[in-house]
């Protein structure tokens, strides 16, 4: 073999030195063949090993590079940019992990960890012997992207992808844009009216000329990948659907702004639909703006001088589904129990809460309905308050944690059940994009901290409450934050592809499906070459995950730089 | 159950609590608080329960008496609530409801109350001296019955039927079982706690007020068996003008200081005083002052010319018994000291 390689050892600092000899491993592994240098080296990650490593390569012209250290999830990235930076091809780059796998997992057995790692670094050289410099796959992008959705999210986020310059069509369901926003009151911190801002942004995405906003529209149908989505809207005004109100957009990434649905509460829970005075927070939203008459607040023709607000109803649930905090809803009932002040100075309110979740400054909102003279009621989690009528009068019973779980009830006028978040009931987009939804039903980003706005499939972005319940400014940060995602895949025209991809053998193929079931990305199709039935994987949208790899019957799909060659050179020496 | 009573704490500042709707329960006064015990909630279970309304257990409670104002949960109060003015002004409303005749809460919650009650018992013994004719001799021997009188009728009529009213709320009312057994045993504790304030050592950085308020409490107690039993005014054995004069210098020595504490709010129990208090320390203090001077003036035999020194004391003295004794703070000394005799009843 003509490679020539070089094998650094990491000592981590000790974290594998101090169970793994590496000199030991060094003098096991130099004499290896194809072995140009092998060094240890105390952090294989720090700058002046990476700088030795650039020169080594360049001294020696290498023509390929392993180290044995941490997990390839910390470094990989970290060792192939040296690579490059030294002008060799990084995929010649193969990394052994003799940290997690060996000095930490047998930190009892140093021996018999030293020996683990030595066959660990033969069998990473193994597989250098075979790497192979590899390109990118480049693909045209388009420069246009697609919102779904424009509540304020999607409205924020065309806005952000028109200013850096790329084309956006802004599908919007309903009439109007704005979504949910127009309903709420007073949102922090500004204290800006819903509807004020609805106006405003509605002013803003139809002056700019690089948004094209589609109201009443659906869509039908979406095909291709990131790059080149088409996309089949179809338009839905007056309930009617004919050929000439669809359209067809293509585009290269696709922003994903459904938003959520206040959570319904079923009959009879806290007396929902049962008792005539229990109604929820965005019904009472819409009786702030209606119910007033004079000085009172009059529901159902009876003066409200007494309001209970209920917490987390809808979230955080013991016995139903919805485990998650909406985390809005604290705050908008404190908001509704200070608009209440605002207007009606003798109207008392109680808050029986699940422990109040105001977190960061929209705490000094429950400050001040605390200082209000409102009353705050924690009940344990497992004993909801109870909502019965007596004699008439509407009484909410409750344990109060706060004072050894004693029973109290409050008589009141009004109950407000303050309903939490849940995804939008219409699942068309979710699963014509084939969207993965997480536990709570909402969409599911890659990860939560590393990866917010992207979702497994390339190309499309998940933005505000679709992805899980938010607050205004929070809907707003991951729209601009998924904006600048989904401007990436677009911005330049053009995007590279891992290289590392299977691929199929037309001659040994004999079409049986398996494959294309295993397949998580839809990326193997059924077709026809000469004359023959074969399967075929879609270089763009296939990920390399290897799924497909062990159920082909006739051994006929391989995957870049996993090769069987490389894998079986691999475990014959961890065999040995 | 308890309906929950926004009003109450509206009716409670009166008595003087402000801003404990500010707590939000962090629990920072329990846990500073050198009387509370593992697993007592104490005093935020009475915060809570104020805020709520909840006055039934307020009511049953022996809590605000077990409090001795050291002041610690004010100061470390996160949100400024004042959690020892609270208890405190749980103590003034307890008083007002043990009282059967409604003149407590009337007295705390309303100055002008308090002053046209002291005008009127003022006028009270003026207009006695004036049908006396200014008869000194007379004077002194009914100030001298007066005294008796009124020590007896107060404790017969009001003290006595409040306490059992007191005992009602929190021993029968709540439904605790006690032997008459456990009565007499516990009546050691009644005693010592009567007496000493045992209790209030266990606070800390107390030692100086303790010792004050017991010197003050013996002092007190022994001024009152030495004018009222021996007859000080009257008498001629030596011990005992000696013994009057020592006690109630005592008694005003000690209450200046306490006057000047609440002057300079130098503590924390001392800086938000109420009419309530000023009166009970103010008039502590005439007491052992005017009484000690109406003693210099029969010792210097400048008493039949000064009568109106008598006089003043007299009034004092008559103040004292039928408005700060019976309906002013006067009581925590009673209801402090059973308040510890039930709780020991009351604890398993």
């Amino acid at each position: 073999m003509d490679k020539k390689l070089g094998v650094y050892i990491c000592a981590c600092g000790g974290n594998i030195s101090d169970y793994v000899d590496i000199e030991k491993v060094k003098e096991a592994i130099k004499d290896e063949d194809c072995v140009l240098l092998a060094r240890t080296t105390m952090f294989a990650c720090g700058d002046s090993n990476q700088k030795d490593m650039e020169a080594d390569i360049k001294e020696n012209n290498l023509s390929g590079i392993v180290v044995a250290s941490c997990s390839p999830k910390l470094h990989l990235t970290t060792f192939r940019s040296v690579s490059e930076r030294a002008g060799l091809n990084k995929y010649n780059y193969v990394h052994a992990n003799i940290r997690e796998q060996a000095s930490w997992a047998h930190s009892d057995n140093k021996q018999g960890a030293t020996e683990k790692a030595i066959h660990l670094v033969k069998a990473a050289i193994a597989k250098a012997r075979f790497a192979k410099s590899l390109e990118p796959t480049r693909i045209k992008s388009q420069k246009s992207v697609a919102v779904i959705g424009a509540g304020v999210a999607g409205i924020k986020a065309s806005i952000a992808l028109s200013n850096m310059g790329d084309t956006v069509y802004l599908i919007e369901r309903e009439g109007e844009i704005g979504g949910k926003l127009a309903s709420l009151g007073k949102i922090f911190p500004g204290n800006v009216k819903g509807g004020d801002m609805v106006e405003r942004l509605n002013a803003e995405v139809k002056n700019d000329e690089k948004i094209t906003l589609l109201t009443n529209t659906k869509i039908k149908e979406c095909s291709g990948n990131i790059g080149d989505f088409k996309i089949k809207l179809q338009e839905t005004k007056s309930g009617e659907s004919s050929p000439d109100s669809e359209k067809e957009i293509n585009v290269g990434s696709i922003l994903v702004a459904t938003g959520f649905e206040s959570y319904n509460p079923n009959v009879g829970e806290y007396g929902y639909k049962e008792i005539d005075n229990v109604i929820t927070l965005p019904e009472f939203r819409e009786l702030l703006k209606n119910g007033k008459e004079g000085k009172n607040l009059i529901f159902k023709n009876r003066k409200v001088s007494d309001i209970a607000f209920i917490y987390c109803v809808g979230s955080r649930q013991v016995k139903g589904e919805n485990k998650y905090c909406s985390r809005y809803c604290c705050s908008a009932a404190m908001q509704s129990s200070l608009d209440i002040k605002e207007q009606f100075s003798d109207i008392q309110v109680y808050h029986f809460t699940k422990g109040v979740r105001t977190y960061g400054a929209q705490e000094l909102k429950y400050a001040e309905a605390s200082r209000s003279g409102d009353i705050f009621i924690q009940f344990p989690d497992k004993e909801e308050p109870v909502v019965y009528s007596e004699k008439g009068q509407t009484l909410v019973k409750v344990k109060d944690i706060l004072s050894s779980k004693k029973e109290v009830e409050a008589a009141v006028d009004l109950v407000v059940l303050v309903t939490g978040m849940v995804p939008d009931s219409d699942k068309s987009v979710g699963s014509l994009l084939k969207l993965p939804r997480g536990r709570d039903n909402f969409f599911n980003e890659i990860h939560m901290k590393l990866r917010p706005v992207e979702t497994v499939i390339d190309g499309i972005t998940i933005a505000g409450t679709c992805q899980g319940p938010k607050g205004v400014m929070e809907s707003v940060n991951s729209a601009l934050s998924a904006a600048v995602k989904t401007h990436s895949f677009v911005s330049k025209g053009e995007l590279e592809l891992s290289p590392i991809v299977a691929y199929t053998d037309a001659n040994t193929c004999e079409w049986c499906g398996a494959c294309s079931e295993a397949c998580p990305y839809n990326a193997i199709s059924k077709n026809d070459i000469g004359g023959k039935t074969v399967a075929v994987i879609n270089k763009t949208t296939c990920k390399g995950c290897g799924m497909c790899l062990p159920v082909c019957e006739s051994d006929s799909i391989e995957l870049t730089s996993f090769t069987n060659k490389e894998i079986e050179s691999m475990i014959e020496i961890l065999a040995n | 159950m308890t309906r929950i009573d926004p009003k109450f704490g509206m009716r409670l500042k009166r008595y003087g609590a402000f801003d404990y709707d500010a707590c939000y329960n962090c629990g920072t006064c329990t846990s500073v608080c050198s009387l509370a015990r593992k697993g007592e909630e104490f005093p935020r279970e009475m915060v809570r329960y104020s805020v709520t309304g909840n006055q039934e257990e307020i009511l049953s409670s022996l809590k605000p008496w077990l409090c001795y104002y050291c002041g610690e949960c004010s100061t470390n109060c996160p949100r400024s609530a004042n959690p020892g003015e609270l208890m405190m002004s749980l103590r003034r409303w307890l008083t007002a409801q043990y009282d059967w005749t409604g003149i407590s809460g009337l007295l705390f919650t309303s100055l002008k109350a308090t002053i046209a009650a002291l005008i009127a018992v003022a006028a009270g013994v003026i207009l006695f001296a004036v049908f006396m004719n200014f008869d000194t001799e007379a004077i002194l021997k009914y100030g001298h019955y007066f005294e008796m009188a009124a020590i007896s009728g107060v404790f017969a009529v009001i003290l006595l039927p409040n306490l059992i009213r007191m005992w009602y709320f929190t021993i029968i009312k709540p439904g605790f079982k006690v032997p008459i057994k456990s009565y007499i045993v516990a009546l050691k504790e009644l005693f010592i706690h009567m007496f000493t304030q045992k209790r209030a050592l266990g606070c800390d950085d107390n030692q100086k007020r303790w010792f004050e308020h017991f010197i003050l409490v013996i002092g007190y107690l022994t001024l009152l068996f030495t004018t009222v039993f021996l007859d000080w005014f009257g008498t001629s054995s030596l011990p005992v003008i000696i013994g009057g004069y020592i006690v109630s210098a005592i008694v005003f020595i000690v209450t200046t200081d306490f006057v000047a504490g609440r002057i300079k709010k130098s503590r924390e129990i001392s800086r938000h005083s109420r009419p309530s208090d000023w009166l009970f320390v103010i008039w502590l203090l005439l007491m052992g002052l005017t009484a000690f001077i109406v003693r210099v003036a029969i010792d210097t035999d400048i008493l039949k010319d000064s009568f109106w020194i008598y006089m003043i004391h007299l009034t004092v003295l008559a103040q004292w018994a039928l408005i700060i004794v019976p309906f002013g703070k006067w009581t925590h000394f009673l209801y402090r000291s059973f308040a510890i005799y039930f709780s020991k009843l009351t604890s398993k």
